[in-house]
């Protein structure tokens, strides 16, 4: 510590230690001249030896100054003032370094903002690495978090020593008013354990957390803790607000306090706007029984925090020693769940295994951007190495260590590379504004925000990677440069040796460019023509001349005939509504994130060991749902008005369905049961062709249909075709809600197209992002390729010009120096093109629905790169055939 | 000075130098003639060796230095032992002594 404010001062007051130490010196000399004097030496000679004995005064200095320490610093700004003037003196070879690493640090801090904000982000609570996420995962989904039901976490909660505390939550949209008067809308909320805050260790700024006694009965306490986002959007940050209430589901419930700014709850998607207690869930939802005492039903996520010095590992071992004594209470199915405990990382890995990858492939993409980056730096440096041979010999001549000249050298580089960083940060900037996804609500009408941000994580990955680039791009050619050979050097030849070597050296780097270009472009290419083939795909169904509009009968509590009533007097009216063709109801959304599911057992099909049901995609549909959304029915009938609640169940599956369940086998008339009707039987009485349901990318899904009114549901949208532009009905609609019951929120309104369209966004936001980072790889490459191709055959001039002195003619060296070029592009080209090829089958494995790697690319890549090889090459053999064999003799 | 005198060997010079000020402040030139002094001219440091190894003790903290008024009355720079200088001092002098007895040992002077 002492150390480094001695050295400081000696860095920071160098006039006055510089000043202090000559006092101390020439005190020195004075006073053994005096002595000298004394023992009867004239002055002079006195002066003279006392300077002797003392040894050379500026060495003397410069060892102390080296004892002080401050060397090390002092070099480094010299090195920068130096570095900076070299740059200043080639301003066309820093602005394309520079611009180069700007390119490629931009790229990859743009990407990391995304992979920071969809799975390396830490969570916002203090000592974040000591929370974990438990699940109980079933054995026949292998990806995604298992809920945890109540009772299950109640139970972890009491036995589980591992934990300091175990939460539980879960998300929902409500339905929110300040009060009676006021129009209802729809908020992300979520359910939290009481112990929420506290085991977080988040303390509301105002007001309070919930307290234990707030988990205790059912229904008891209509609390709530408002988001800090939400607090300064709905009451301006009004301090004043804890203490008043706030309707939720027509429910009021006591403002008790505010969480903090920081915090945005516990995943990376969804961001609440307030908490209220898991107990308030039956009189929130209007459930005749309490959802929380139901042990088949997983909707909480659970997440614990470590005590000190324990694994997750560990904690599982306990979990399932739990597990184990709670089976008798467990029904079949869920025995079958195995509880898991995860990092926070590995949870959100898990969870979303497709995101996960796609980061891991951007990340992969955009860092063979940021090597072709600094292989055209690498390569620029080497090419000035040689303009700058005689300069570095002189400077070896003069005494300069090779090391010293080493860390100039790489000093240059770093403030390359540095440069290239902020210019670079400023390509972030831009990229990630076109990164920040806002898509519109869910299905379920929750919030989903995906918001990569330039903040202090992200400016630290660009530092790190500017530095990796300017040690990638630095020091071979440092090390390569200080191995100048002085004699050749100072006499102003050509280094002797070494060329061979030096050649070698860029004819792999040729071929490396040309084969990470390959590589990219390849892997580019096949995103883009997957991505985009997906996009043009047909969904399966109609998407124009649709408003769609969704409600919730819960949030205002409408026991299920009520509900039948609204929605039958809702469709009733919408249906007369001028422009309106057909007015129809459905469950789900296609391509919802929302969207239902049931437990199906198909009748006849043999499930493996262990497993007595699938999760079919389910959505209840009204009888005039297919006709209106044109969705063909293949075999069989569609619904009609008679399939109600006193006839026969029936049921709808789609050719995908049959495919996997009843194989080549009639399926009309076939059977089969689901979760919701427990020991019934649905008969089948159609089939739809497989559409899309979540995206256009996704492979076949089965697929289910049932009847609304025999499936009576509280939420549904009400999709609205009309023969105008659909978008002008949103407001009549609305209208219409408001005069059946001014408390019933709607949400989702807008045209299908729409909504798709917003779904589809990410996916199109991928294609750009991918193929601009192709396009920025090929440019740079292009670059980097022609001048290195250009440069190395321009410093064979005298060469050339010593064959042409012997009798080649034009033609002959033209087609040498051509061969040469298409070799080292071949070369370059046949690497590329293994690694691709290797790379592309991971790809199609990993990607369901990718474009594999497809002719266009396989040709019109190495043609390029060919091209621009040769194009390289031409231009300046051409010169250097065309000149004068004397003038190239003399040349250089 | 005569031609039989004999270098220091690496770090004894600090040792030196911290003996010297064990006794009281001094300055660069007033440390120099008393080691010169007490050593009776065999041990011969060189001037120009001196001022780096203040500077660096002075890093280490073993040393501080102030500015004050010389015996002629002229600014000079006094350096003197801080606490941790004392204990390095007592450390190396016990190493020094173990060192050079068990030297004699092996060369049979003892």
């Amino acid at each position: 510590m002492s150390d480094l404010l001695y050295r400081m001062r000696s860095l920071f007051r160098r006039g006055t230690v510089e000043e202090e130490m000559n006092e101390e010196l020439r005190f020195h000399l004075e006073r053994e001249a005096e002595r000298n004097q004394h023992r009867g030496m004239p002055h002079d000679q006195a002066a003279r030896e006392a300077k002797m004995a003392l040894g050379g005064f500026e060495q003397v200095k410069e060892e102390c100054r080296d004892a002080r320490g401050v060397t090390l610093v002092e070099n480094f700004i010299q090195d920068l003032r130096y570095g900076l003037r070299m740059l200043r003196r080639a301003p066309g070879f820093a602005a394309v370094a520079v611009l180069s690493l700007a390119l490629g640090i931009g790229a990859n801090a743009a990407i990391f903002s995304m992979a920071d904000v969809l799975l390396l982000r830490p969570l916002p609570v203090p000592n974040p690495d000591q929370v974990v996420v438990l699940s109980t995962d079933r054995p026949d989904s292998p990806e995604g978090l298992g809920g945890v039901s109540y009772p299950d976490y109640r139970d972890f909660r009491n036995q589980a020593k591992s934990f300091e505390g175990l939460v539980a939550y879960q998300f929902s949209a409500f339905s929110i008013a300040k009060s009676v008067n006021d129009t209802a809308h729809l908020q992300t909320g979520v359910l939290v354990s009481d112990n929420f805050f506290q085991a977080m260790q988040v303390t509301p700024p105002l007001g309070r957390g919930l307290l234990p006694e707030e988990g205790e009965v059912s229904g008891r306490n209509a609390v709530v803790v408002l988001a800090y986002d939400f607090w300064r959007r709905e009451f301006y940050g009004d301090p004043a607000v804890v203490g008043r209430s706030i309707r939720i589901n027509g429910i009021d419930f006591d403002i008790v306090g505010v969480a903090p700014k920081e915090f945005t709850g516990l995943d990376v998607y969804v961001r609440p706007d307030f908490y209220v207690p898991t107990q308030m869930w039956q009189r929130l939802s209007g459930a005749a029984a309490d959802p929380l005492e139901d042990r088949s039903n997983h909707a909480f996520s659970v997440s614990g925090r470590l005590r000190p010095g324990l694994t997750p590992e560990k904690a599982q071992a306990e979990l399932e020693t739990i597990w184990k004594g709670l089976e008798p209470r467990h029904s079949e199915a869920d025995q079958q769940r195995l509880p898991r405990v995860r990092t926070v990382l590995k949870a959100r890995i898990h969870d979303d295994t497709e995101d996960a990858r796609l980061v891991t492939l951007l990340l992969g993409l955009v860092a063979v951007v940021l090597i072709i980056a600094c292989a055209n730096v690498a390569n620029l440096l080497l090419g000035r190495a040689r303009a700058r041979h005689r300069e570095i010999a002189i400077r070896m001549a003069l005494g300069v260590s090779r090391s010293r000249l080493v860390r100039q050298l790489l000093t240059e580089s770093v403030l390359l590379a540095l440069v290239g960083g902020i210019v670079g940060l400023g390509f972030a900037y831009a990229g990630i504004r076109f990164l920040q996804i806002r898509p519109p609500t869910s299905g379920d009408g929750l919030q989903i925000i995906i918001a990569p941000r330039l903040d202090h994580r992200v400016l630290l990955f660009s530092l790190l990677a500017a530095i990796v680039s300017a040690v990638l791009c630095g020091l071979i050619p440092a090390l390569q440069t200080s191995k100048a050979d002085l004699v050749p050097a100072l006499k102003n030849a050509e280094p002797g040796q070494g060329v061979r070597q030096r050649t070698i050296g860029r004819n792999a780097l040729v071929i490396a460019q040309v084969a990470l270009s390959v590589v990219l472009l390849a892997a580019t290419g096949m995103l883009v023509n997957g991505f985009r083939k997906a996009l043009l795909s047909d969904p399966g169904f109609r998407t124009d001349h649709v408003l769609i509009l969704q409600l919730d009968t819960s949030f205002v509590r409408y026991t299920p005939p009520q509900s039948q009533v609204f929605y039958k007097e809702l469709l009733d009216r919408a249906g007369a509504l001028p422009g309106v063709t057909a007015v129809s109801l459905g469950e789900n959304i296609p391509f919802g994130t929302g969207q239902n599911g049931e437990a199906v057992i198909p009748e006849g099909f043999q499930f493996p060991k262990g497993q007595s049901s699938a999760g079919i995609m389910t959505s209840a549909v009204d009888e005039n749902y297919f006709s209106a959304i044109r969705m063909p029915i293949r075999q069989g009938r569609a619904f009609t008005a008679h399939d109600d609640d006193k006839a026969p169940l029936v049921a709808i599956v789609n050719e995908q369905f049959v495919k996997t369940y009843w194989p080549n086998q009639d399926p009309l008339g076939k059977r089969l049961q689901i979760g919701s009707k427990k020991n019934q039987w649905l008969r089948v009485v159609g089939v739809t062709p497989t559409a899309k349901y979540f995206y256009l990318g996704e492979a076949p899904q089965p697929y289910l249909y049932v009847t609304f009114a025999q499936n009576p549901r509280s939420r549904m949208a009400l999709f609205t075709h009309t023969s105008v532009d659909p978008a002008g009905l949103a407001m009549p609609v609305r209208q219409l809600v408001h005069s059946l019951d001014p408390n019933e929120p709607v949400f989702n309104v807008m045209t299908l197209e729409q909504f798709i369209g917003a779904k589809n966004h990410p996916v199109q936001m991928v294609v750009e992002v991918v193929a601009t980072m192709g396009l920025v790889g090929l440019s740079l490459a292009l670059i980097g390729l022609y001048g290195l191709v250009a440069y190395s055959v321009a410093r064979r001039t005298r060469e050339i010009g010593v064959r042409m002195a012997i009798g080649a003619r034009q033609i002959d060296v033209l087609r040498m120096v051509l061969r040469q070029g298409f070799l080292l592009s071949l070369i370059g080209i046949g690497i590329g093109g293994v690694i691709a090829a290797a790379i592309s089958k991971a790809f199609v494995a990993g990607f369901v629905g990718l474009g594999s790697l497809n002719a266009a690319v396989c040709v019109l890549v190495p043609l390029l790169l060919m091209l621009v090889t040769l194009g390289a090459c031409y231009v300046p053999a051409r010169r250097a055939a065309r000149v004068d064999p004397l003038a190239a003799l003399r040349a250089e | 000075m005569g031609t039989d005198c004999i270098d220091l060997p690496q770090g004894t010079l600090d040792l030196l130098i911290l003996q010297t000020l064990a006794l009281g402040p001094r300055h660069g030139w007033s440390i120099s003639e008393r080691i010169q002094q007490v050593s009776t001219d065999v041990l011969r440091i060189k001037q120009g060796s001196l001022y780096p190894a203040l500077h660096r003790l002075e890093r280490r903290g073993w040393i501080k230095a102030r500015w004050g008024a010389s015996e002629n009355n002229r600014r000079a720079k006094f350096y003197e032992l801080t606490a941790r200088g004392h204990k390095q001092l007592k450390d190396e002098a016990e190493a020094w002594k173990k060192l050079t007895a068990a030297v004699a040992d092996v060369l049979g002077t003892a």
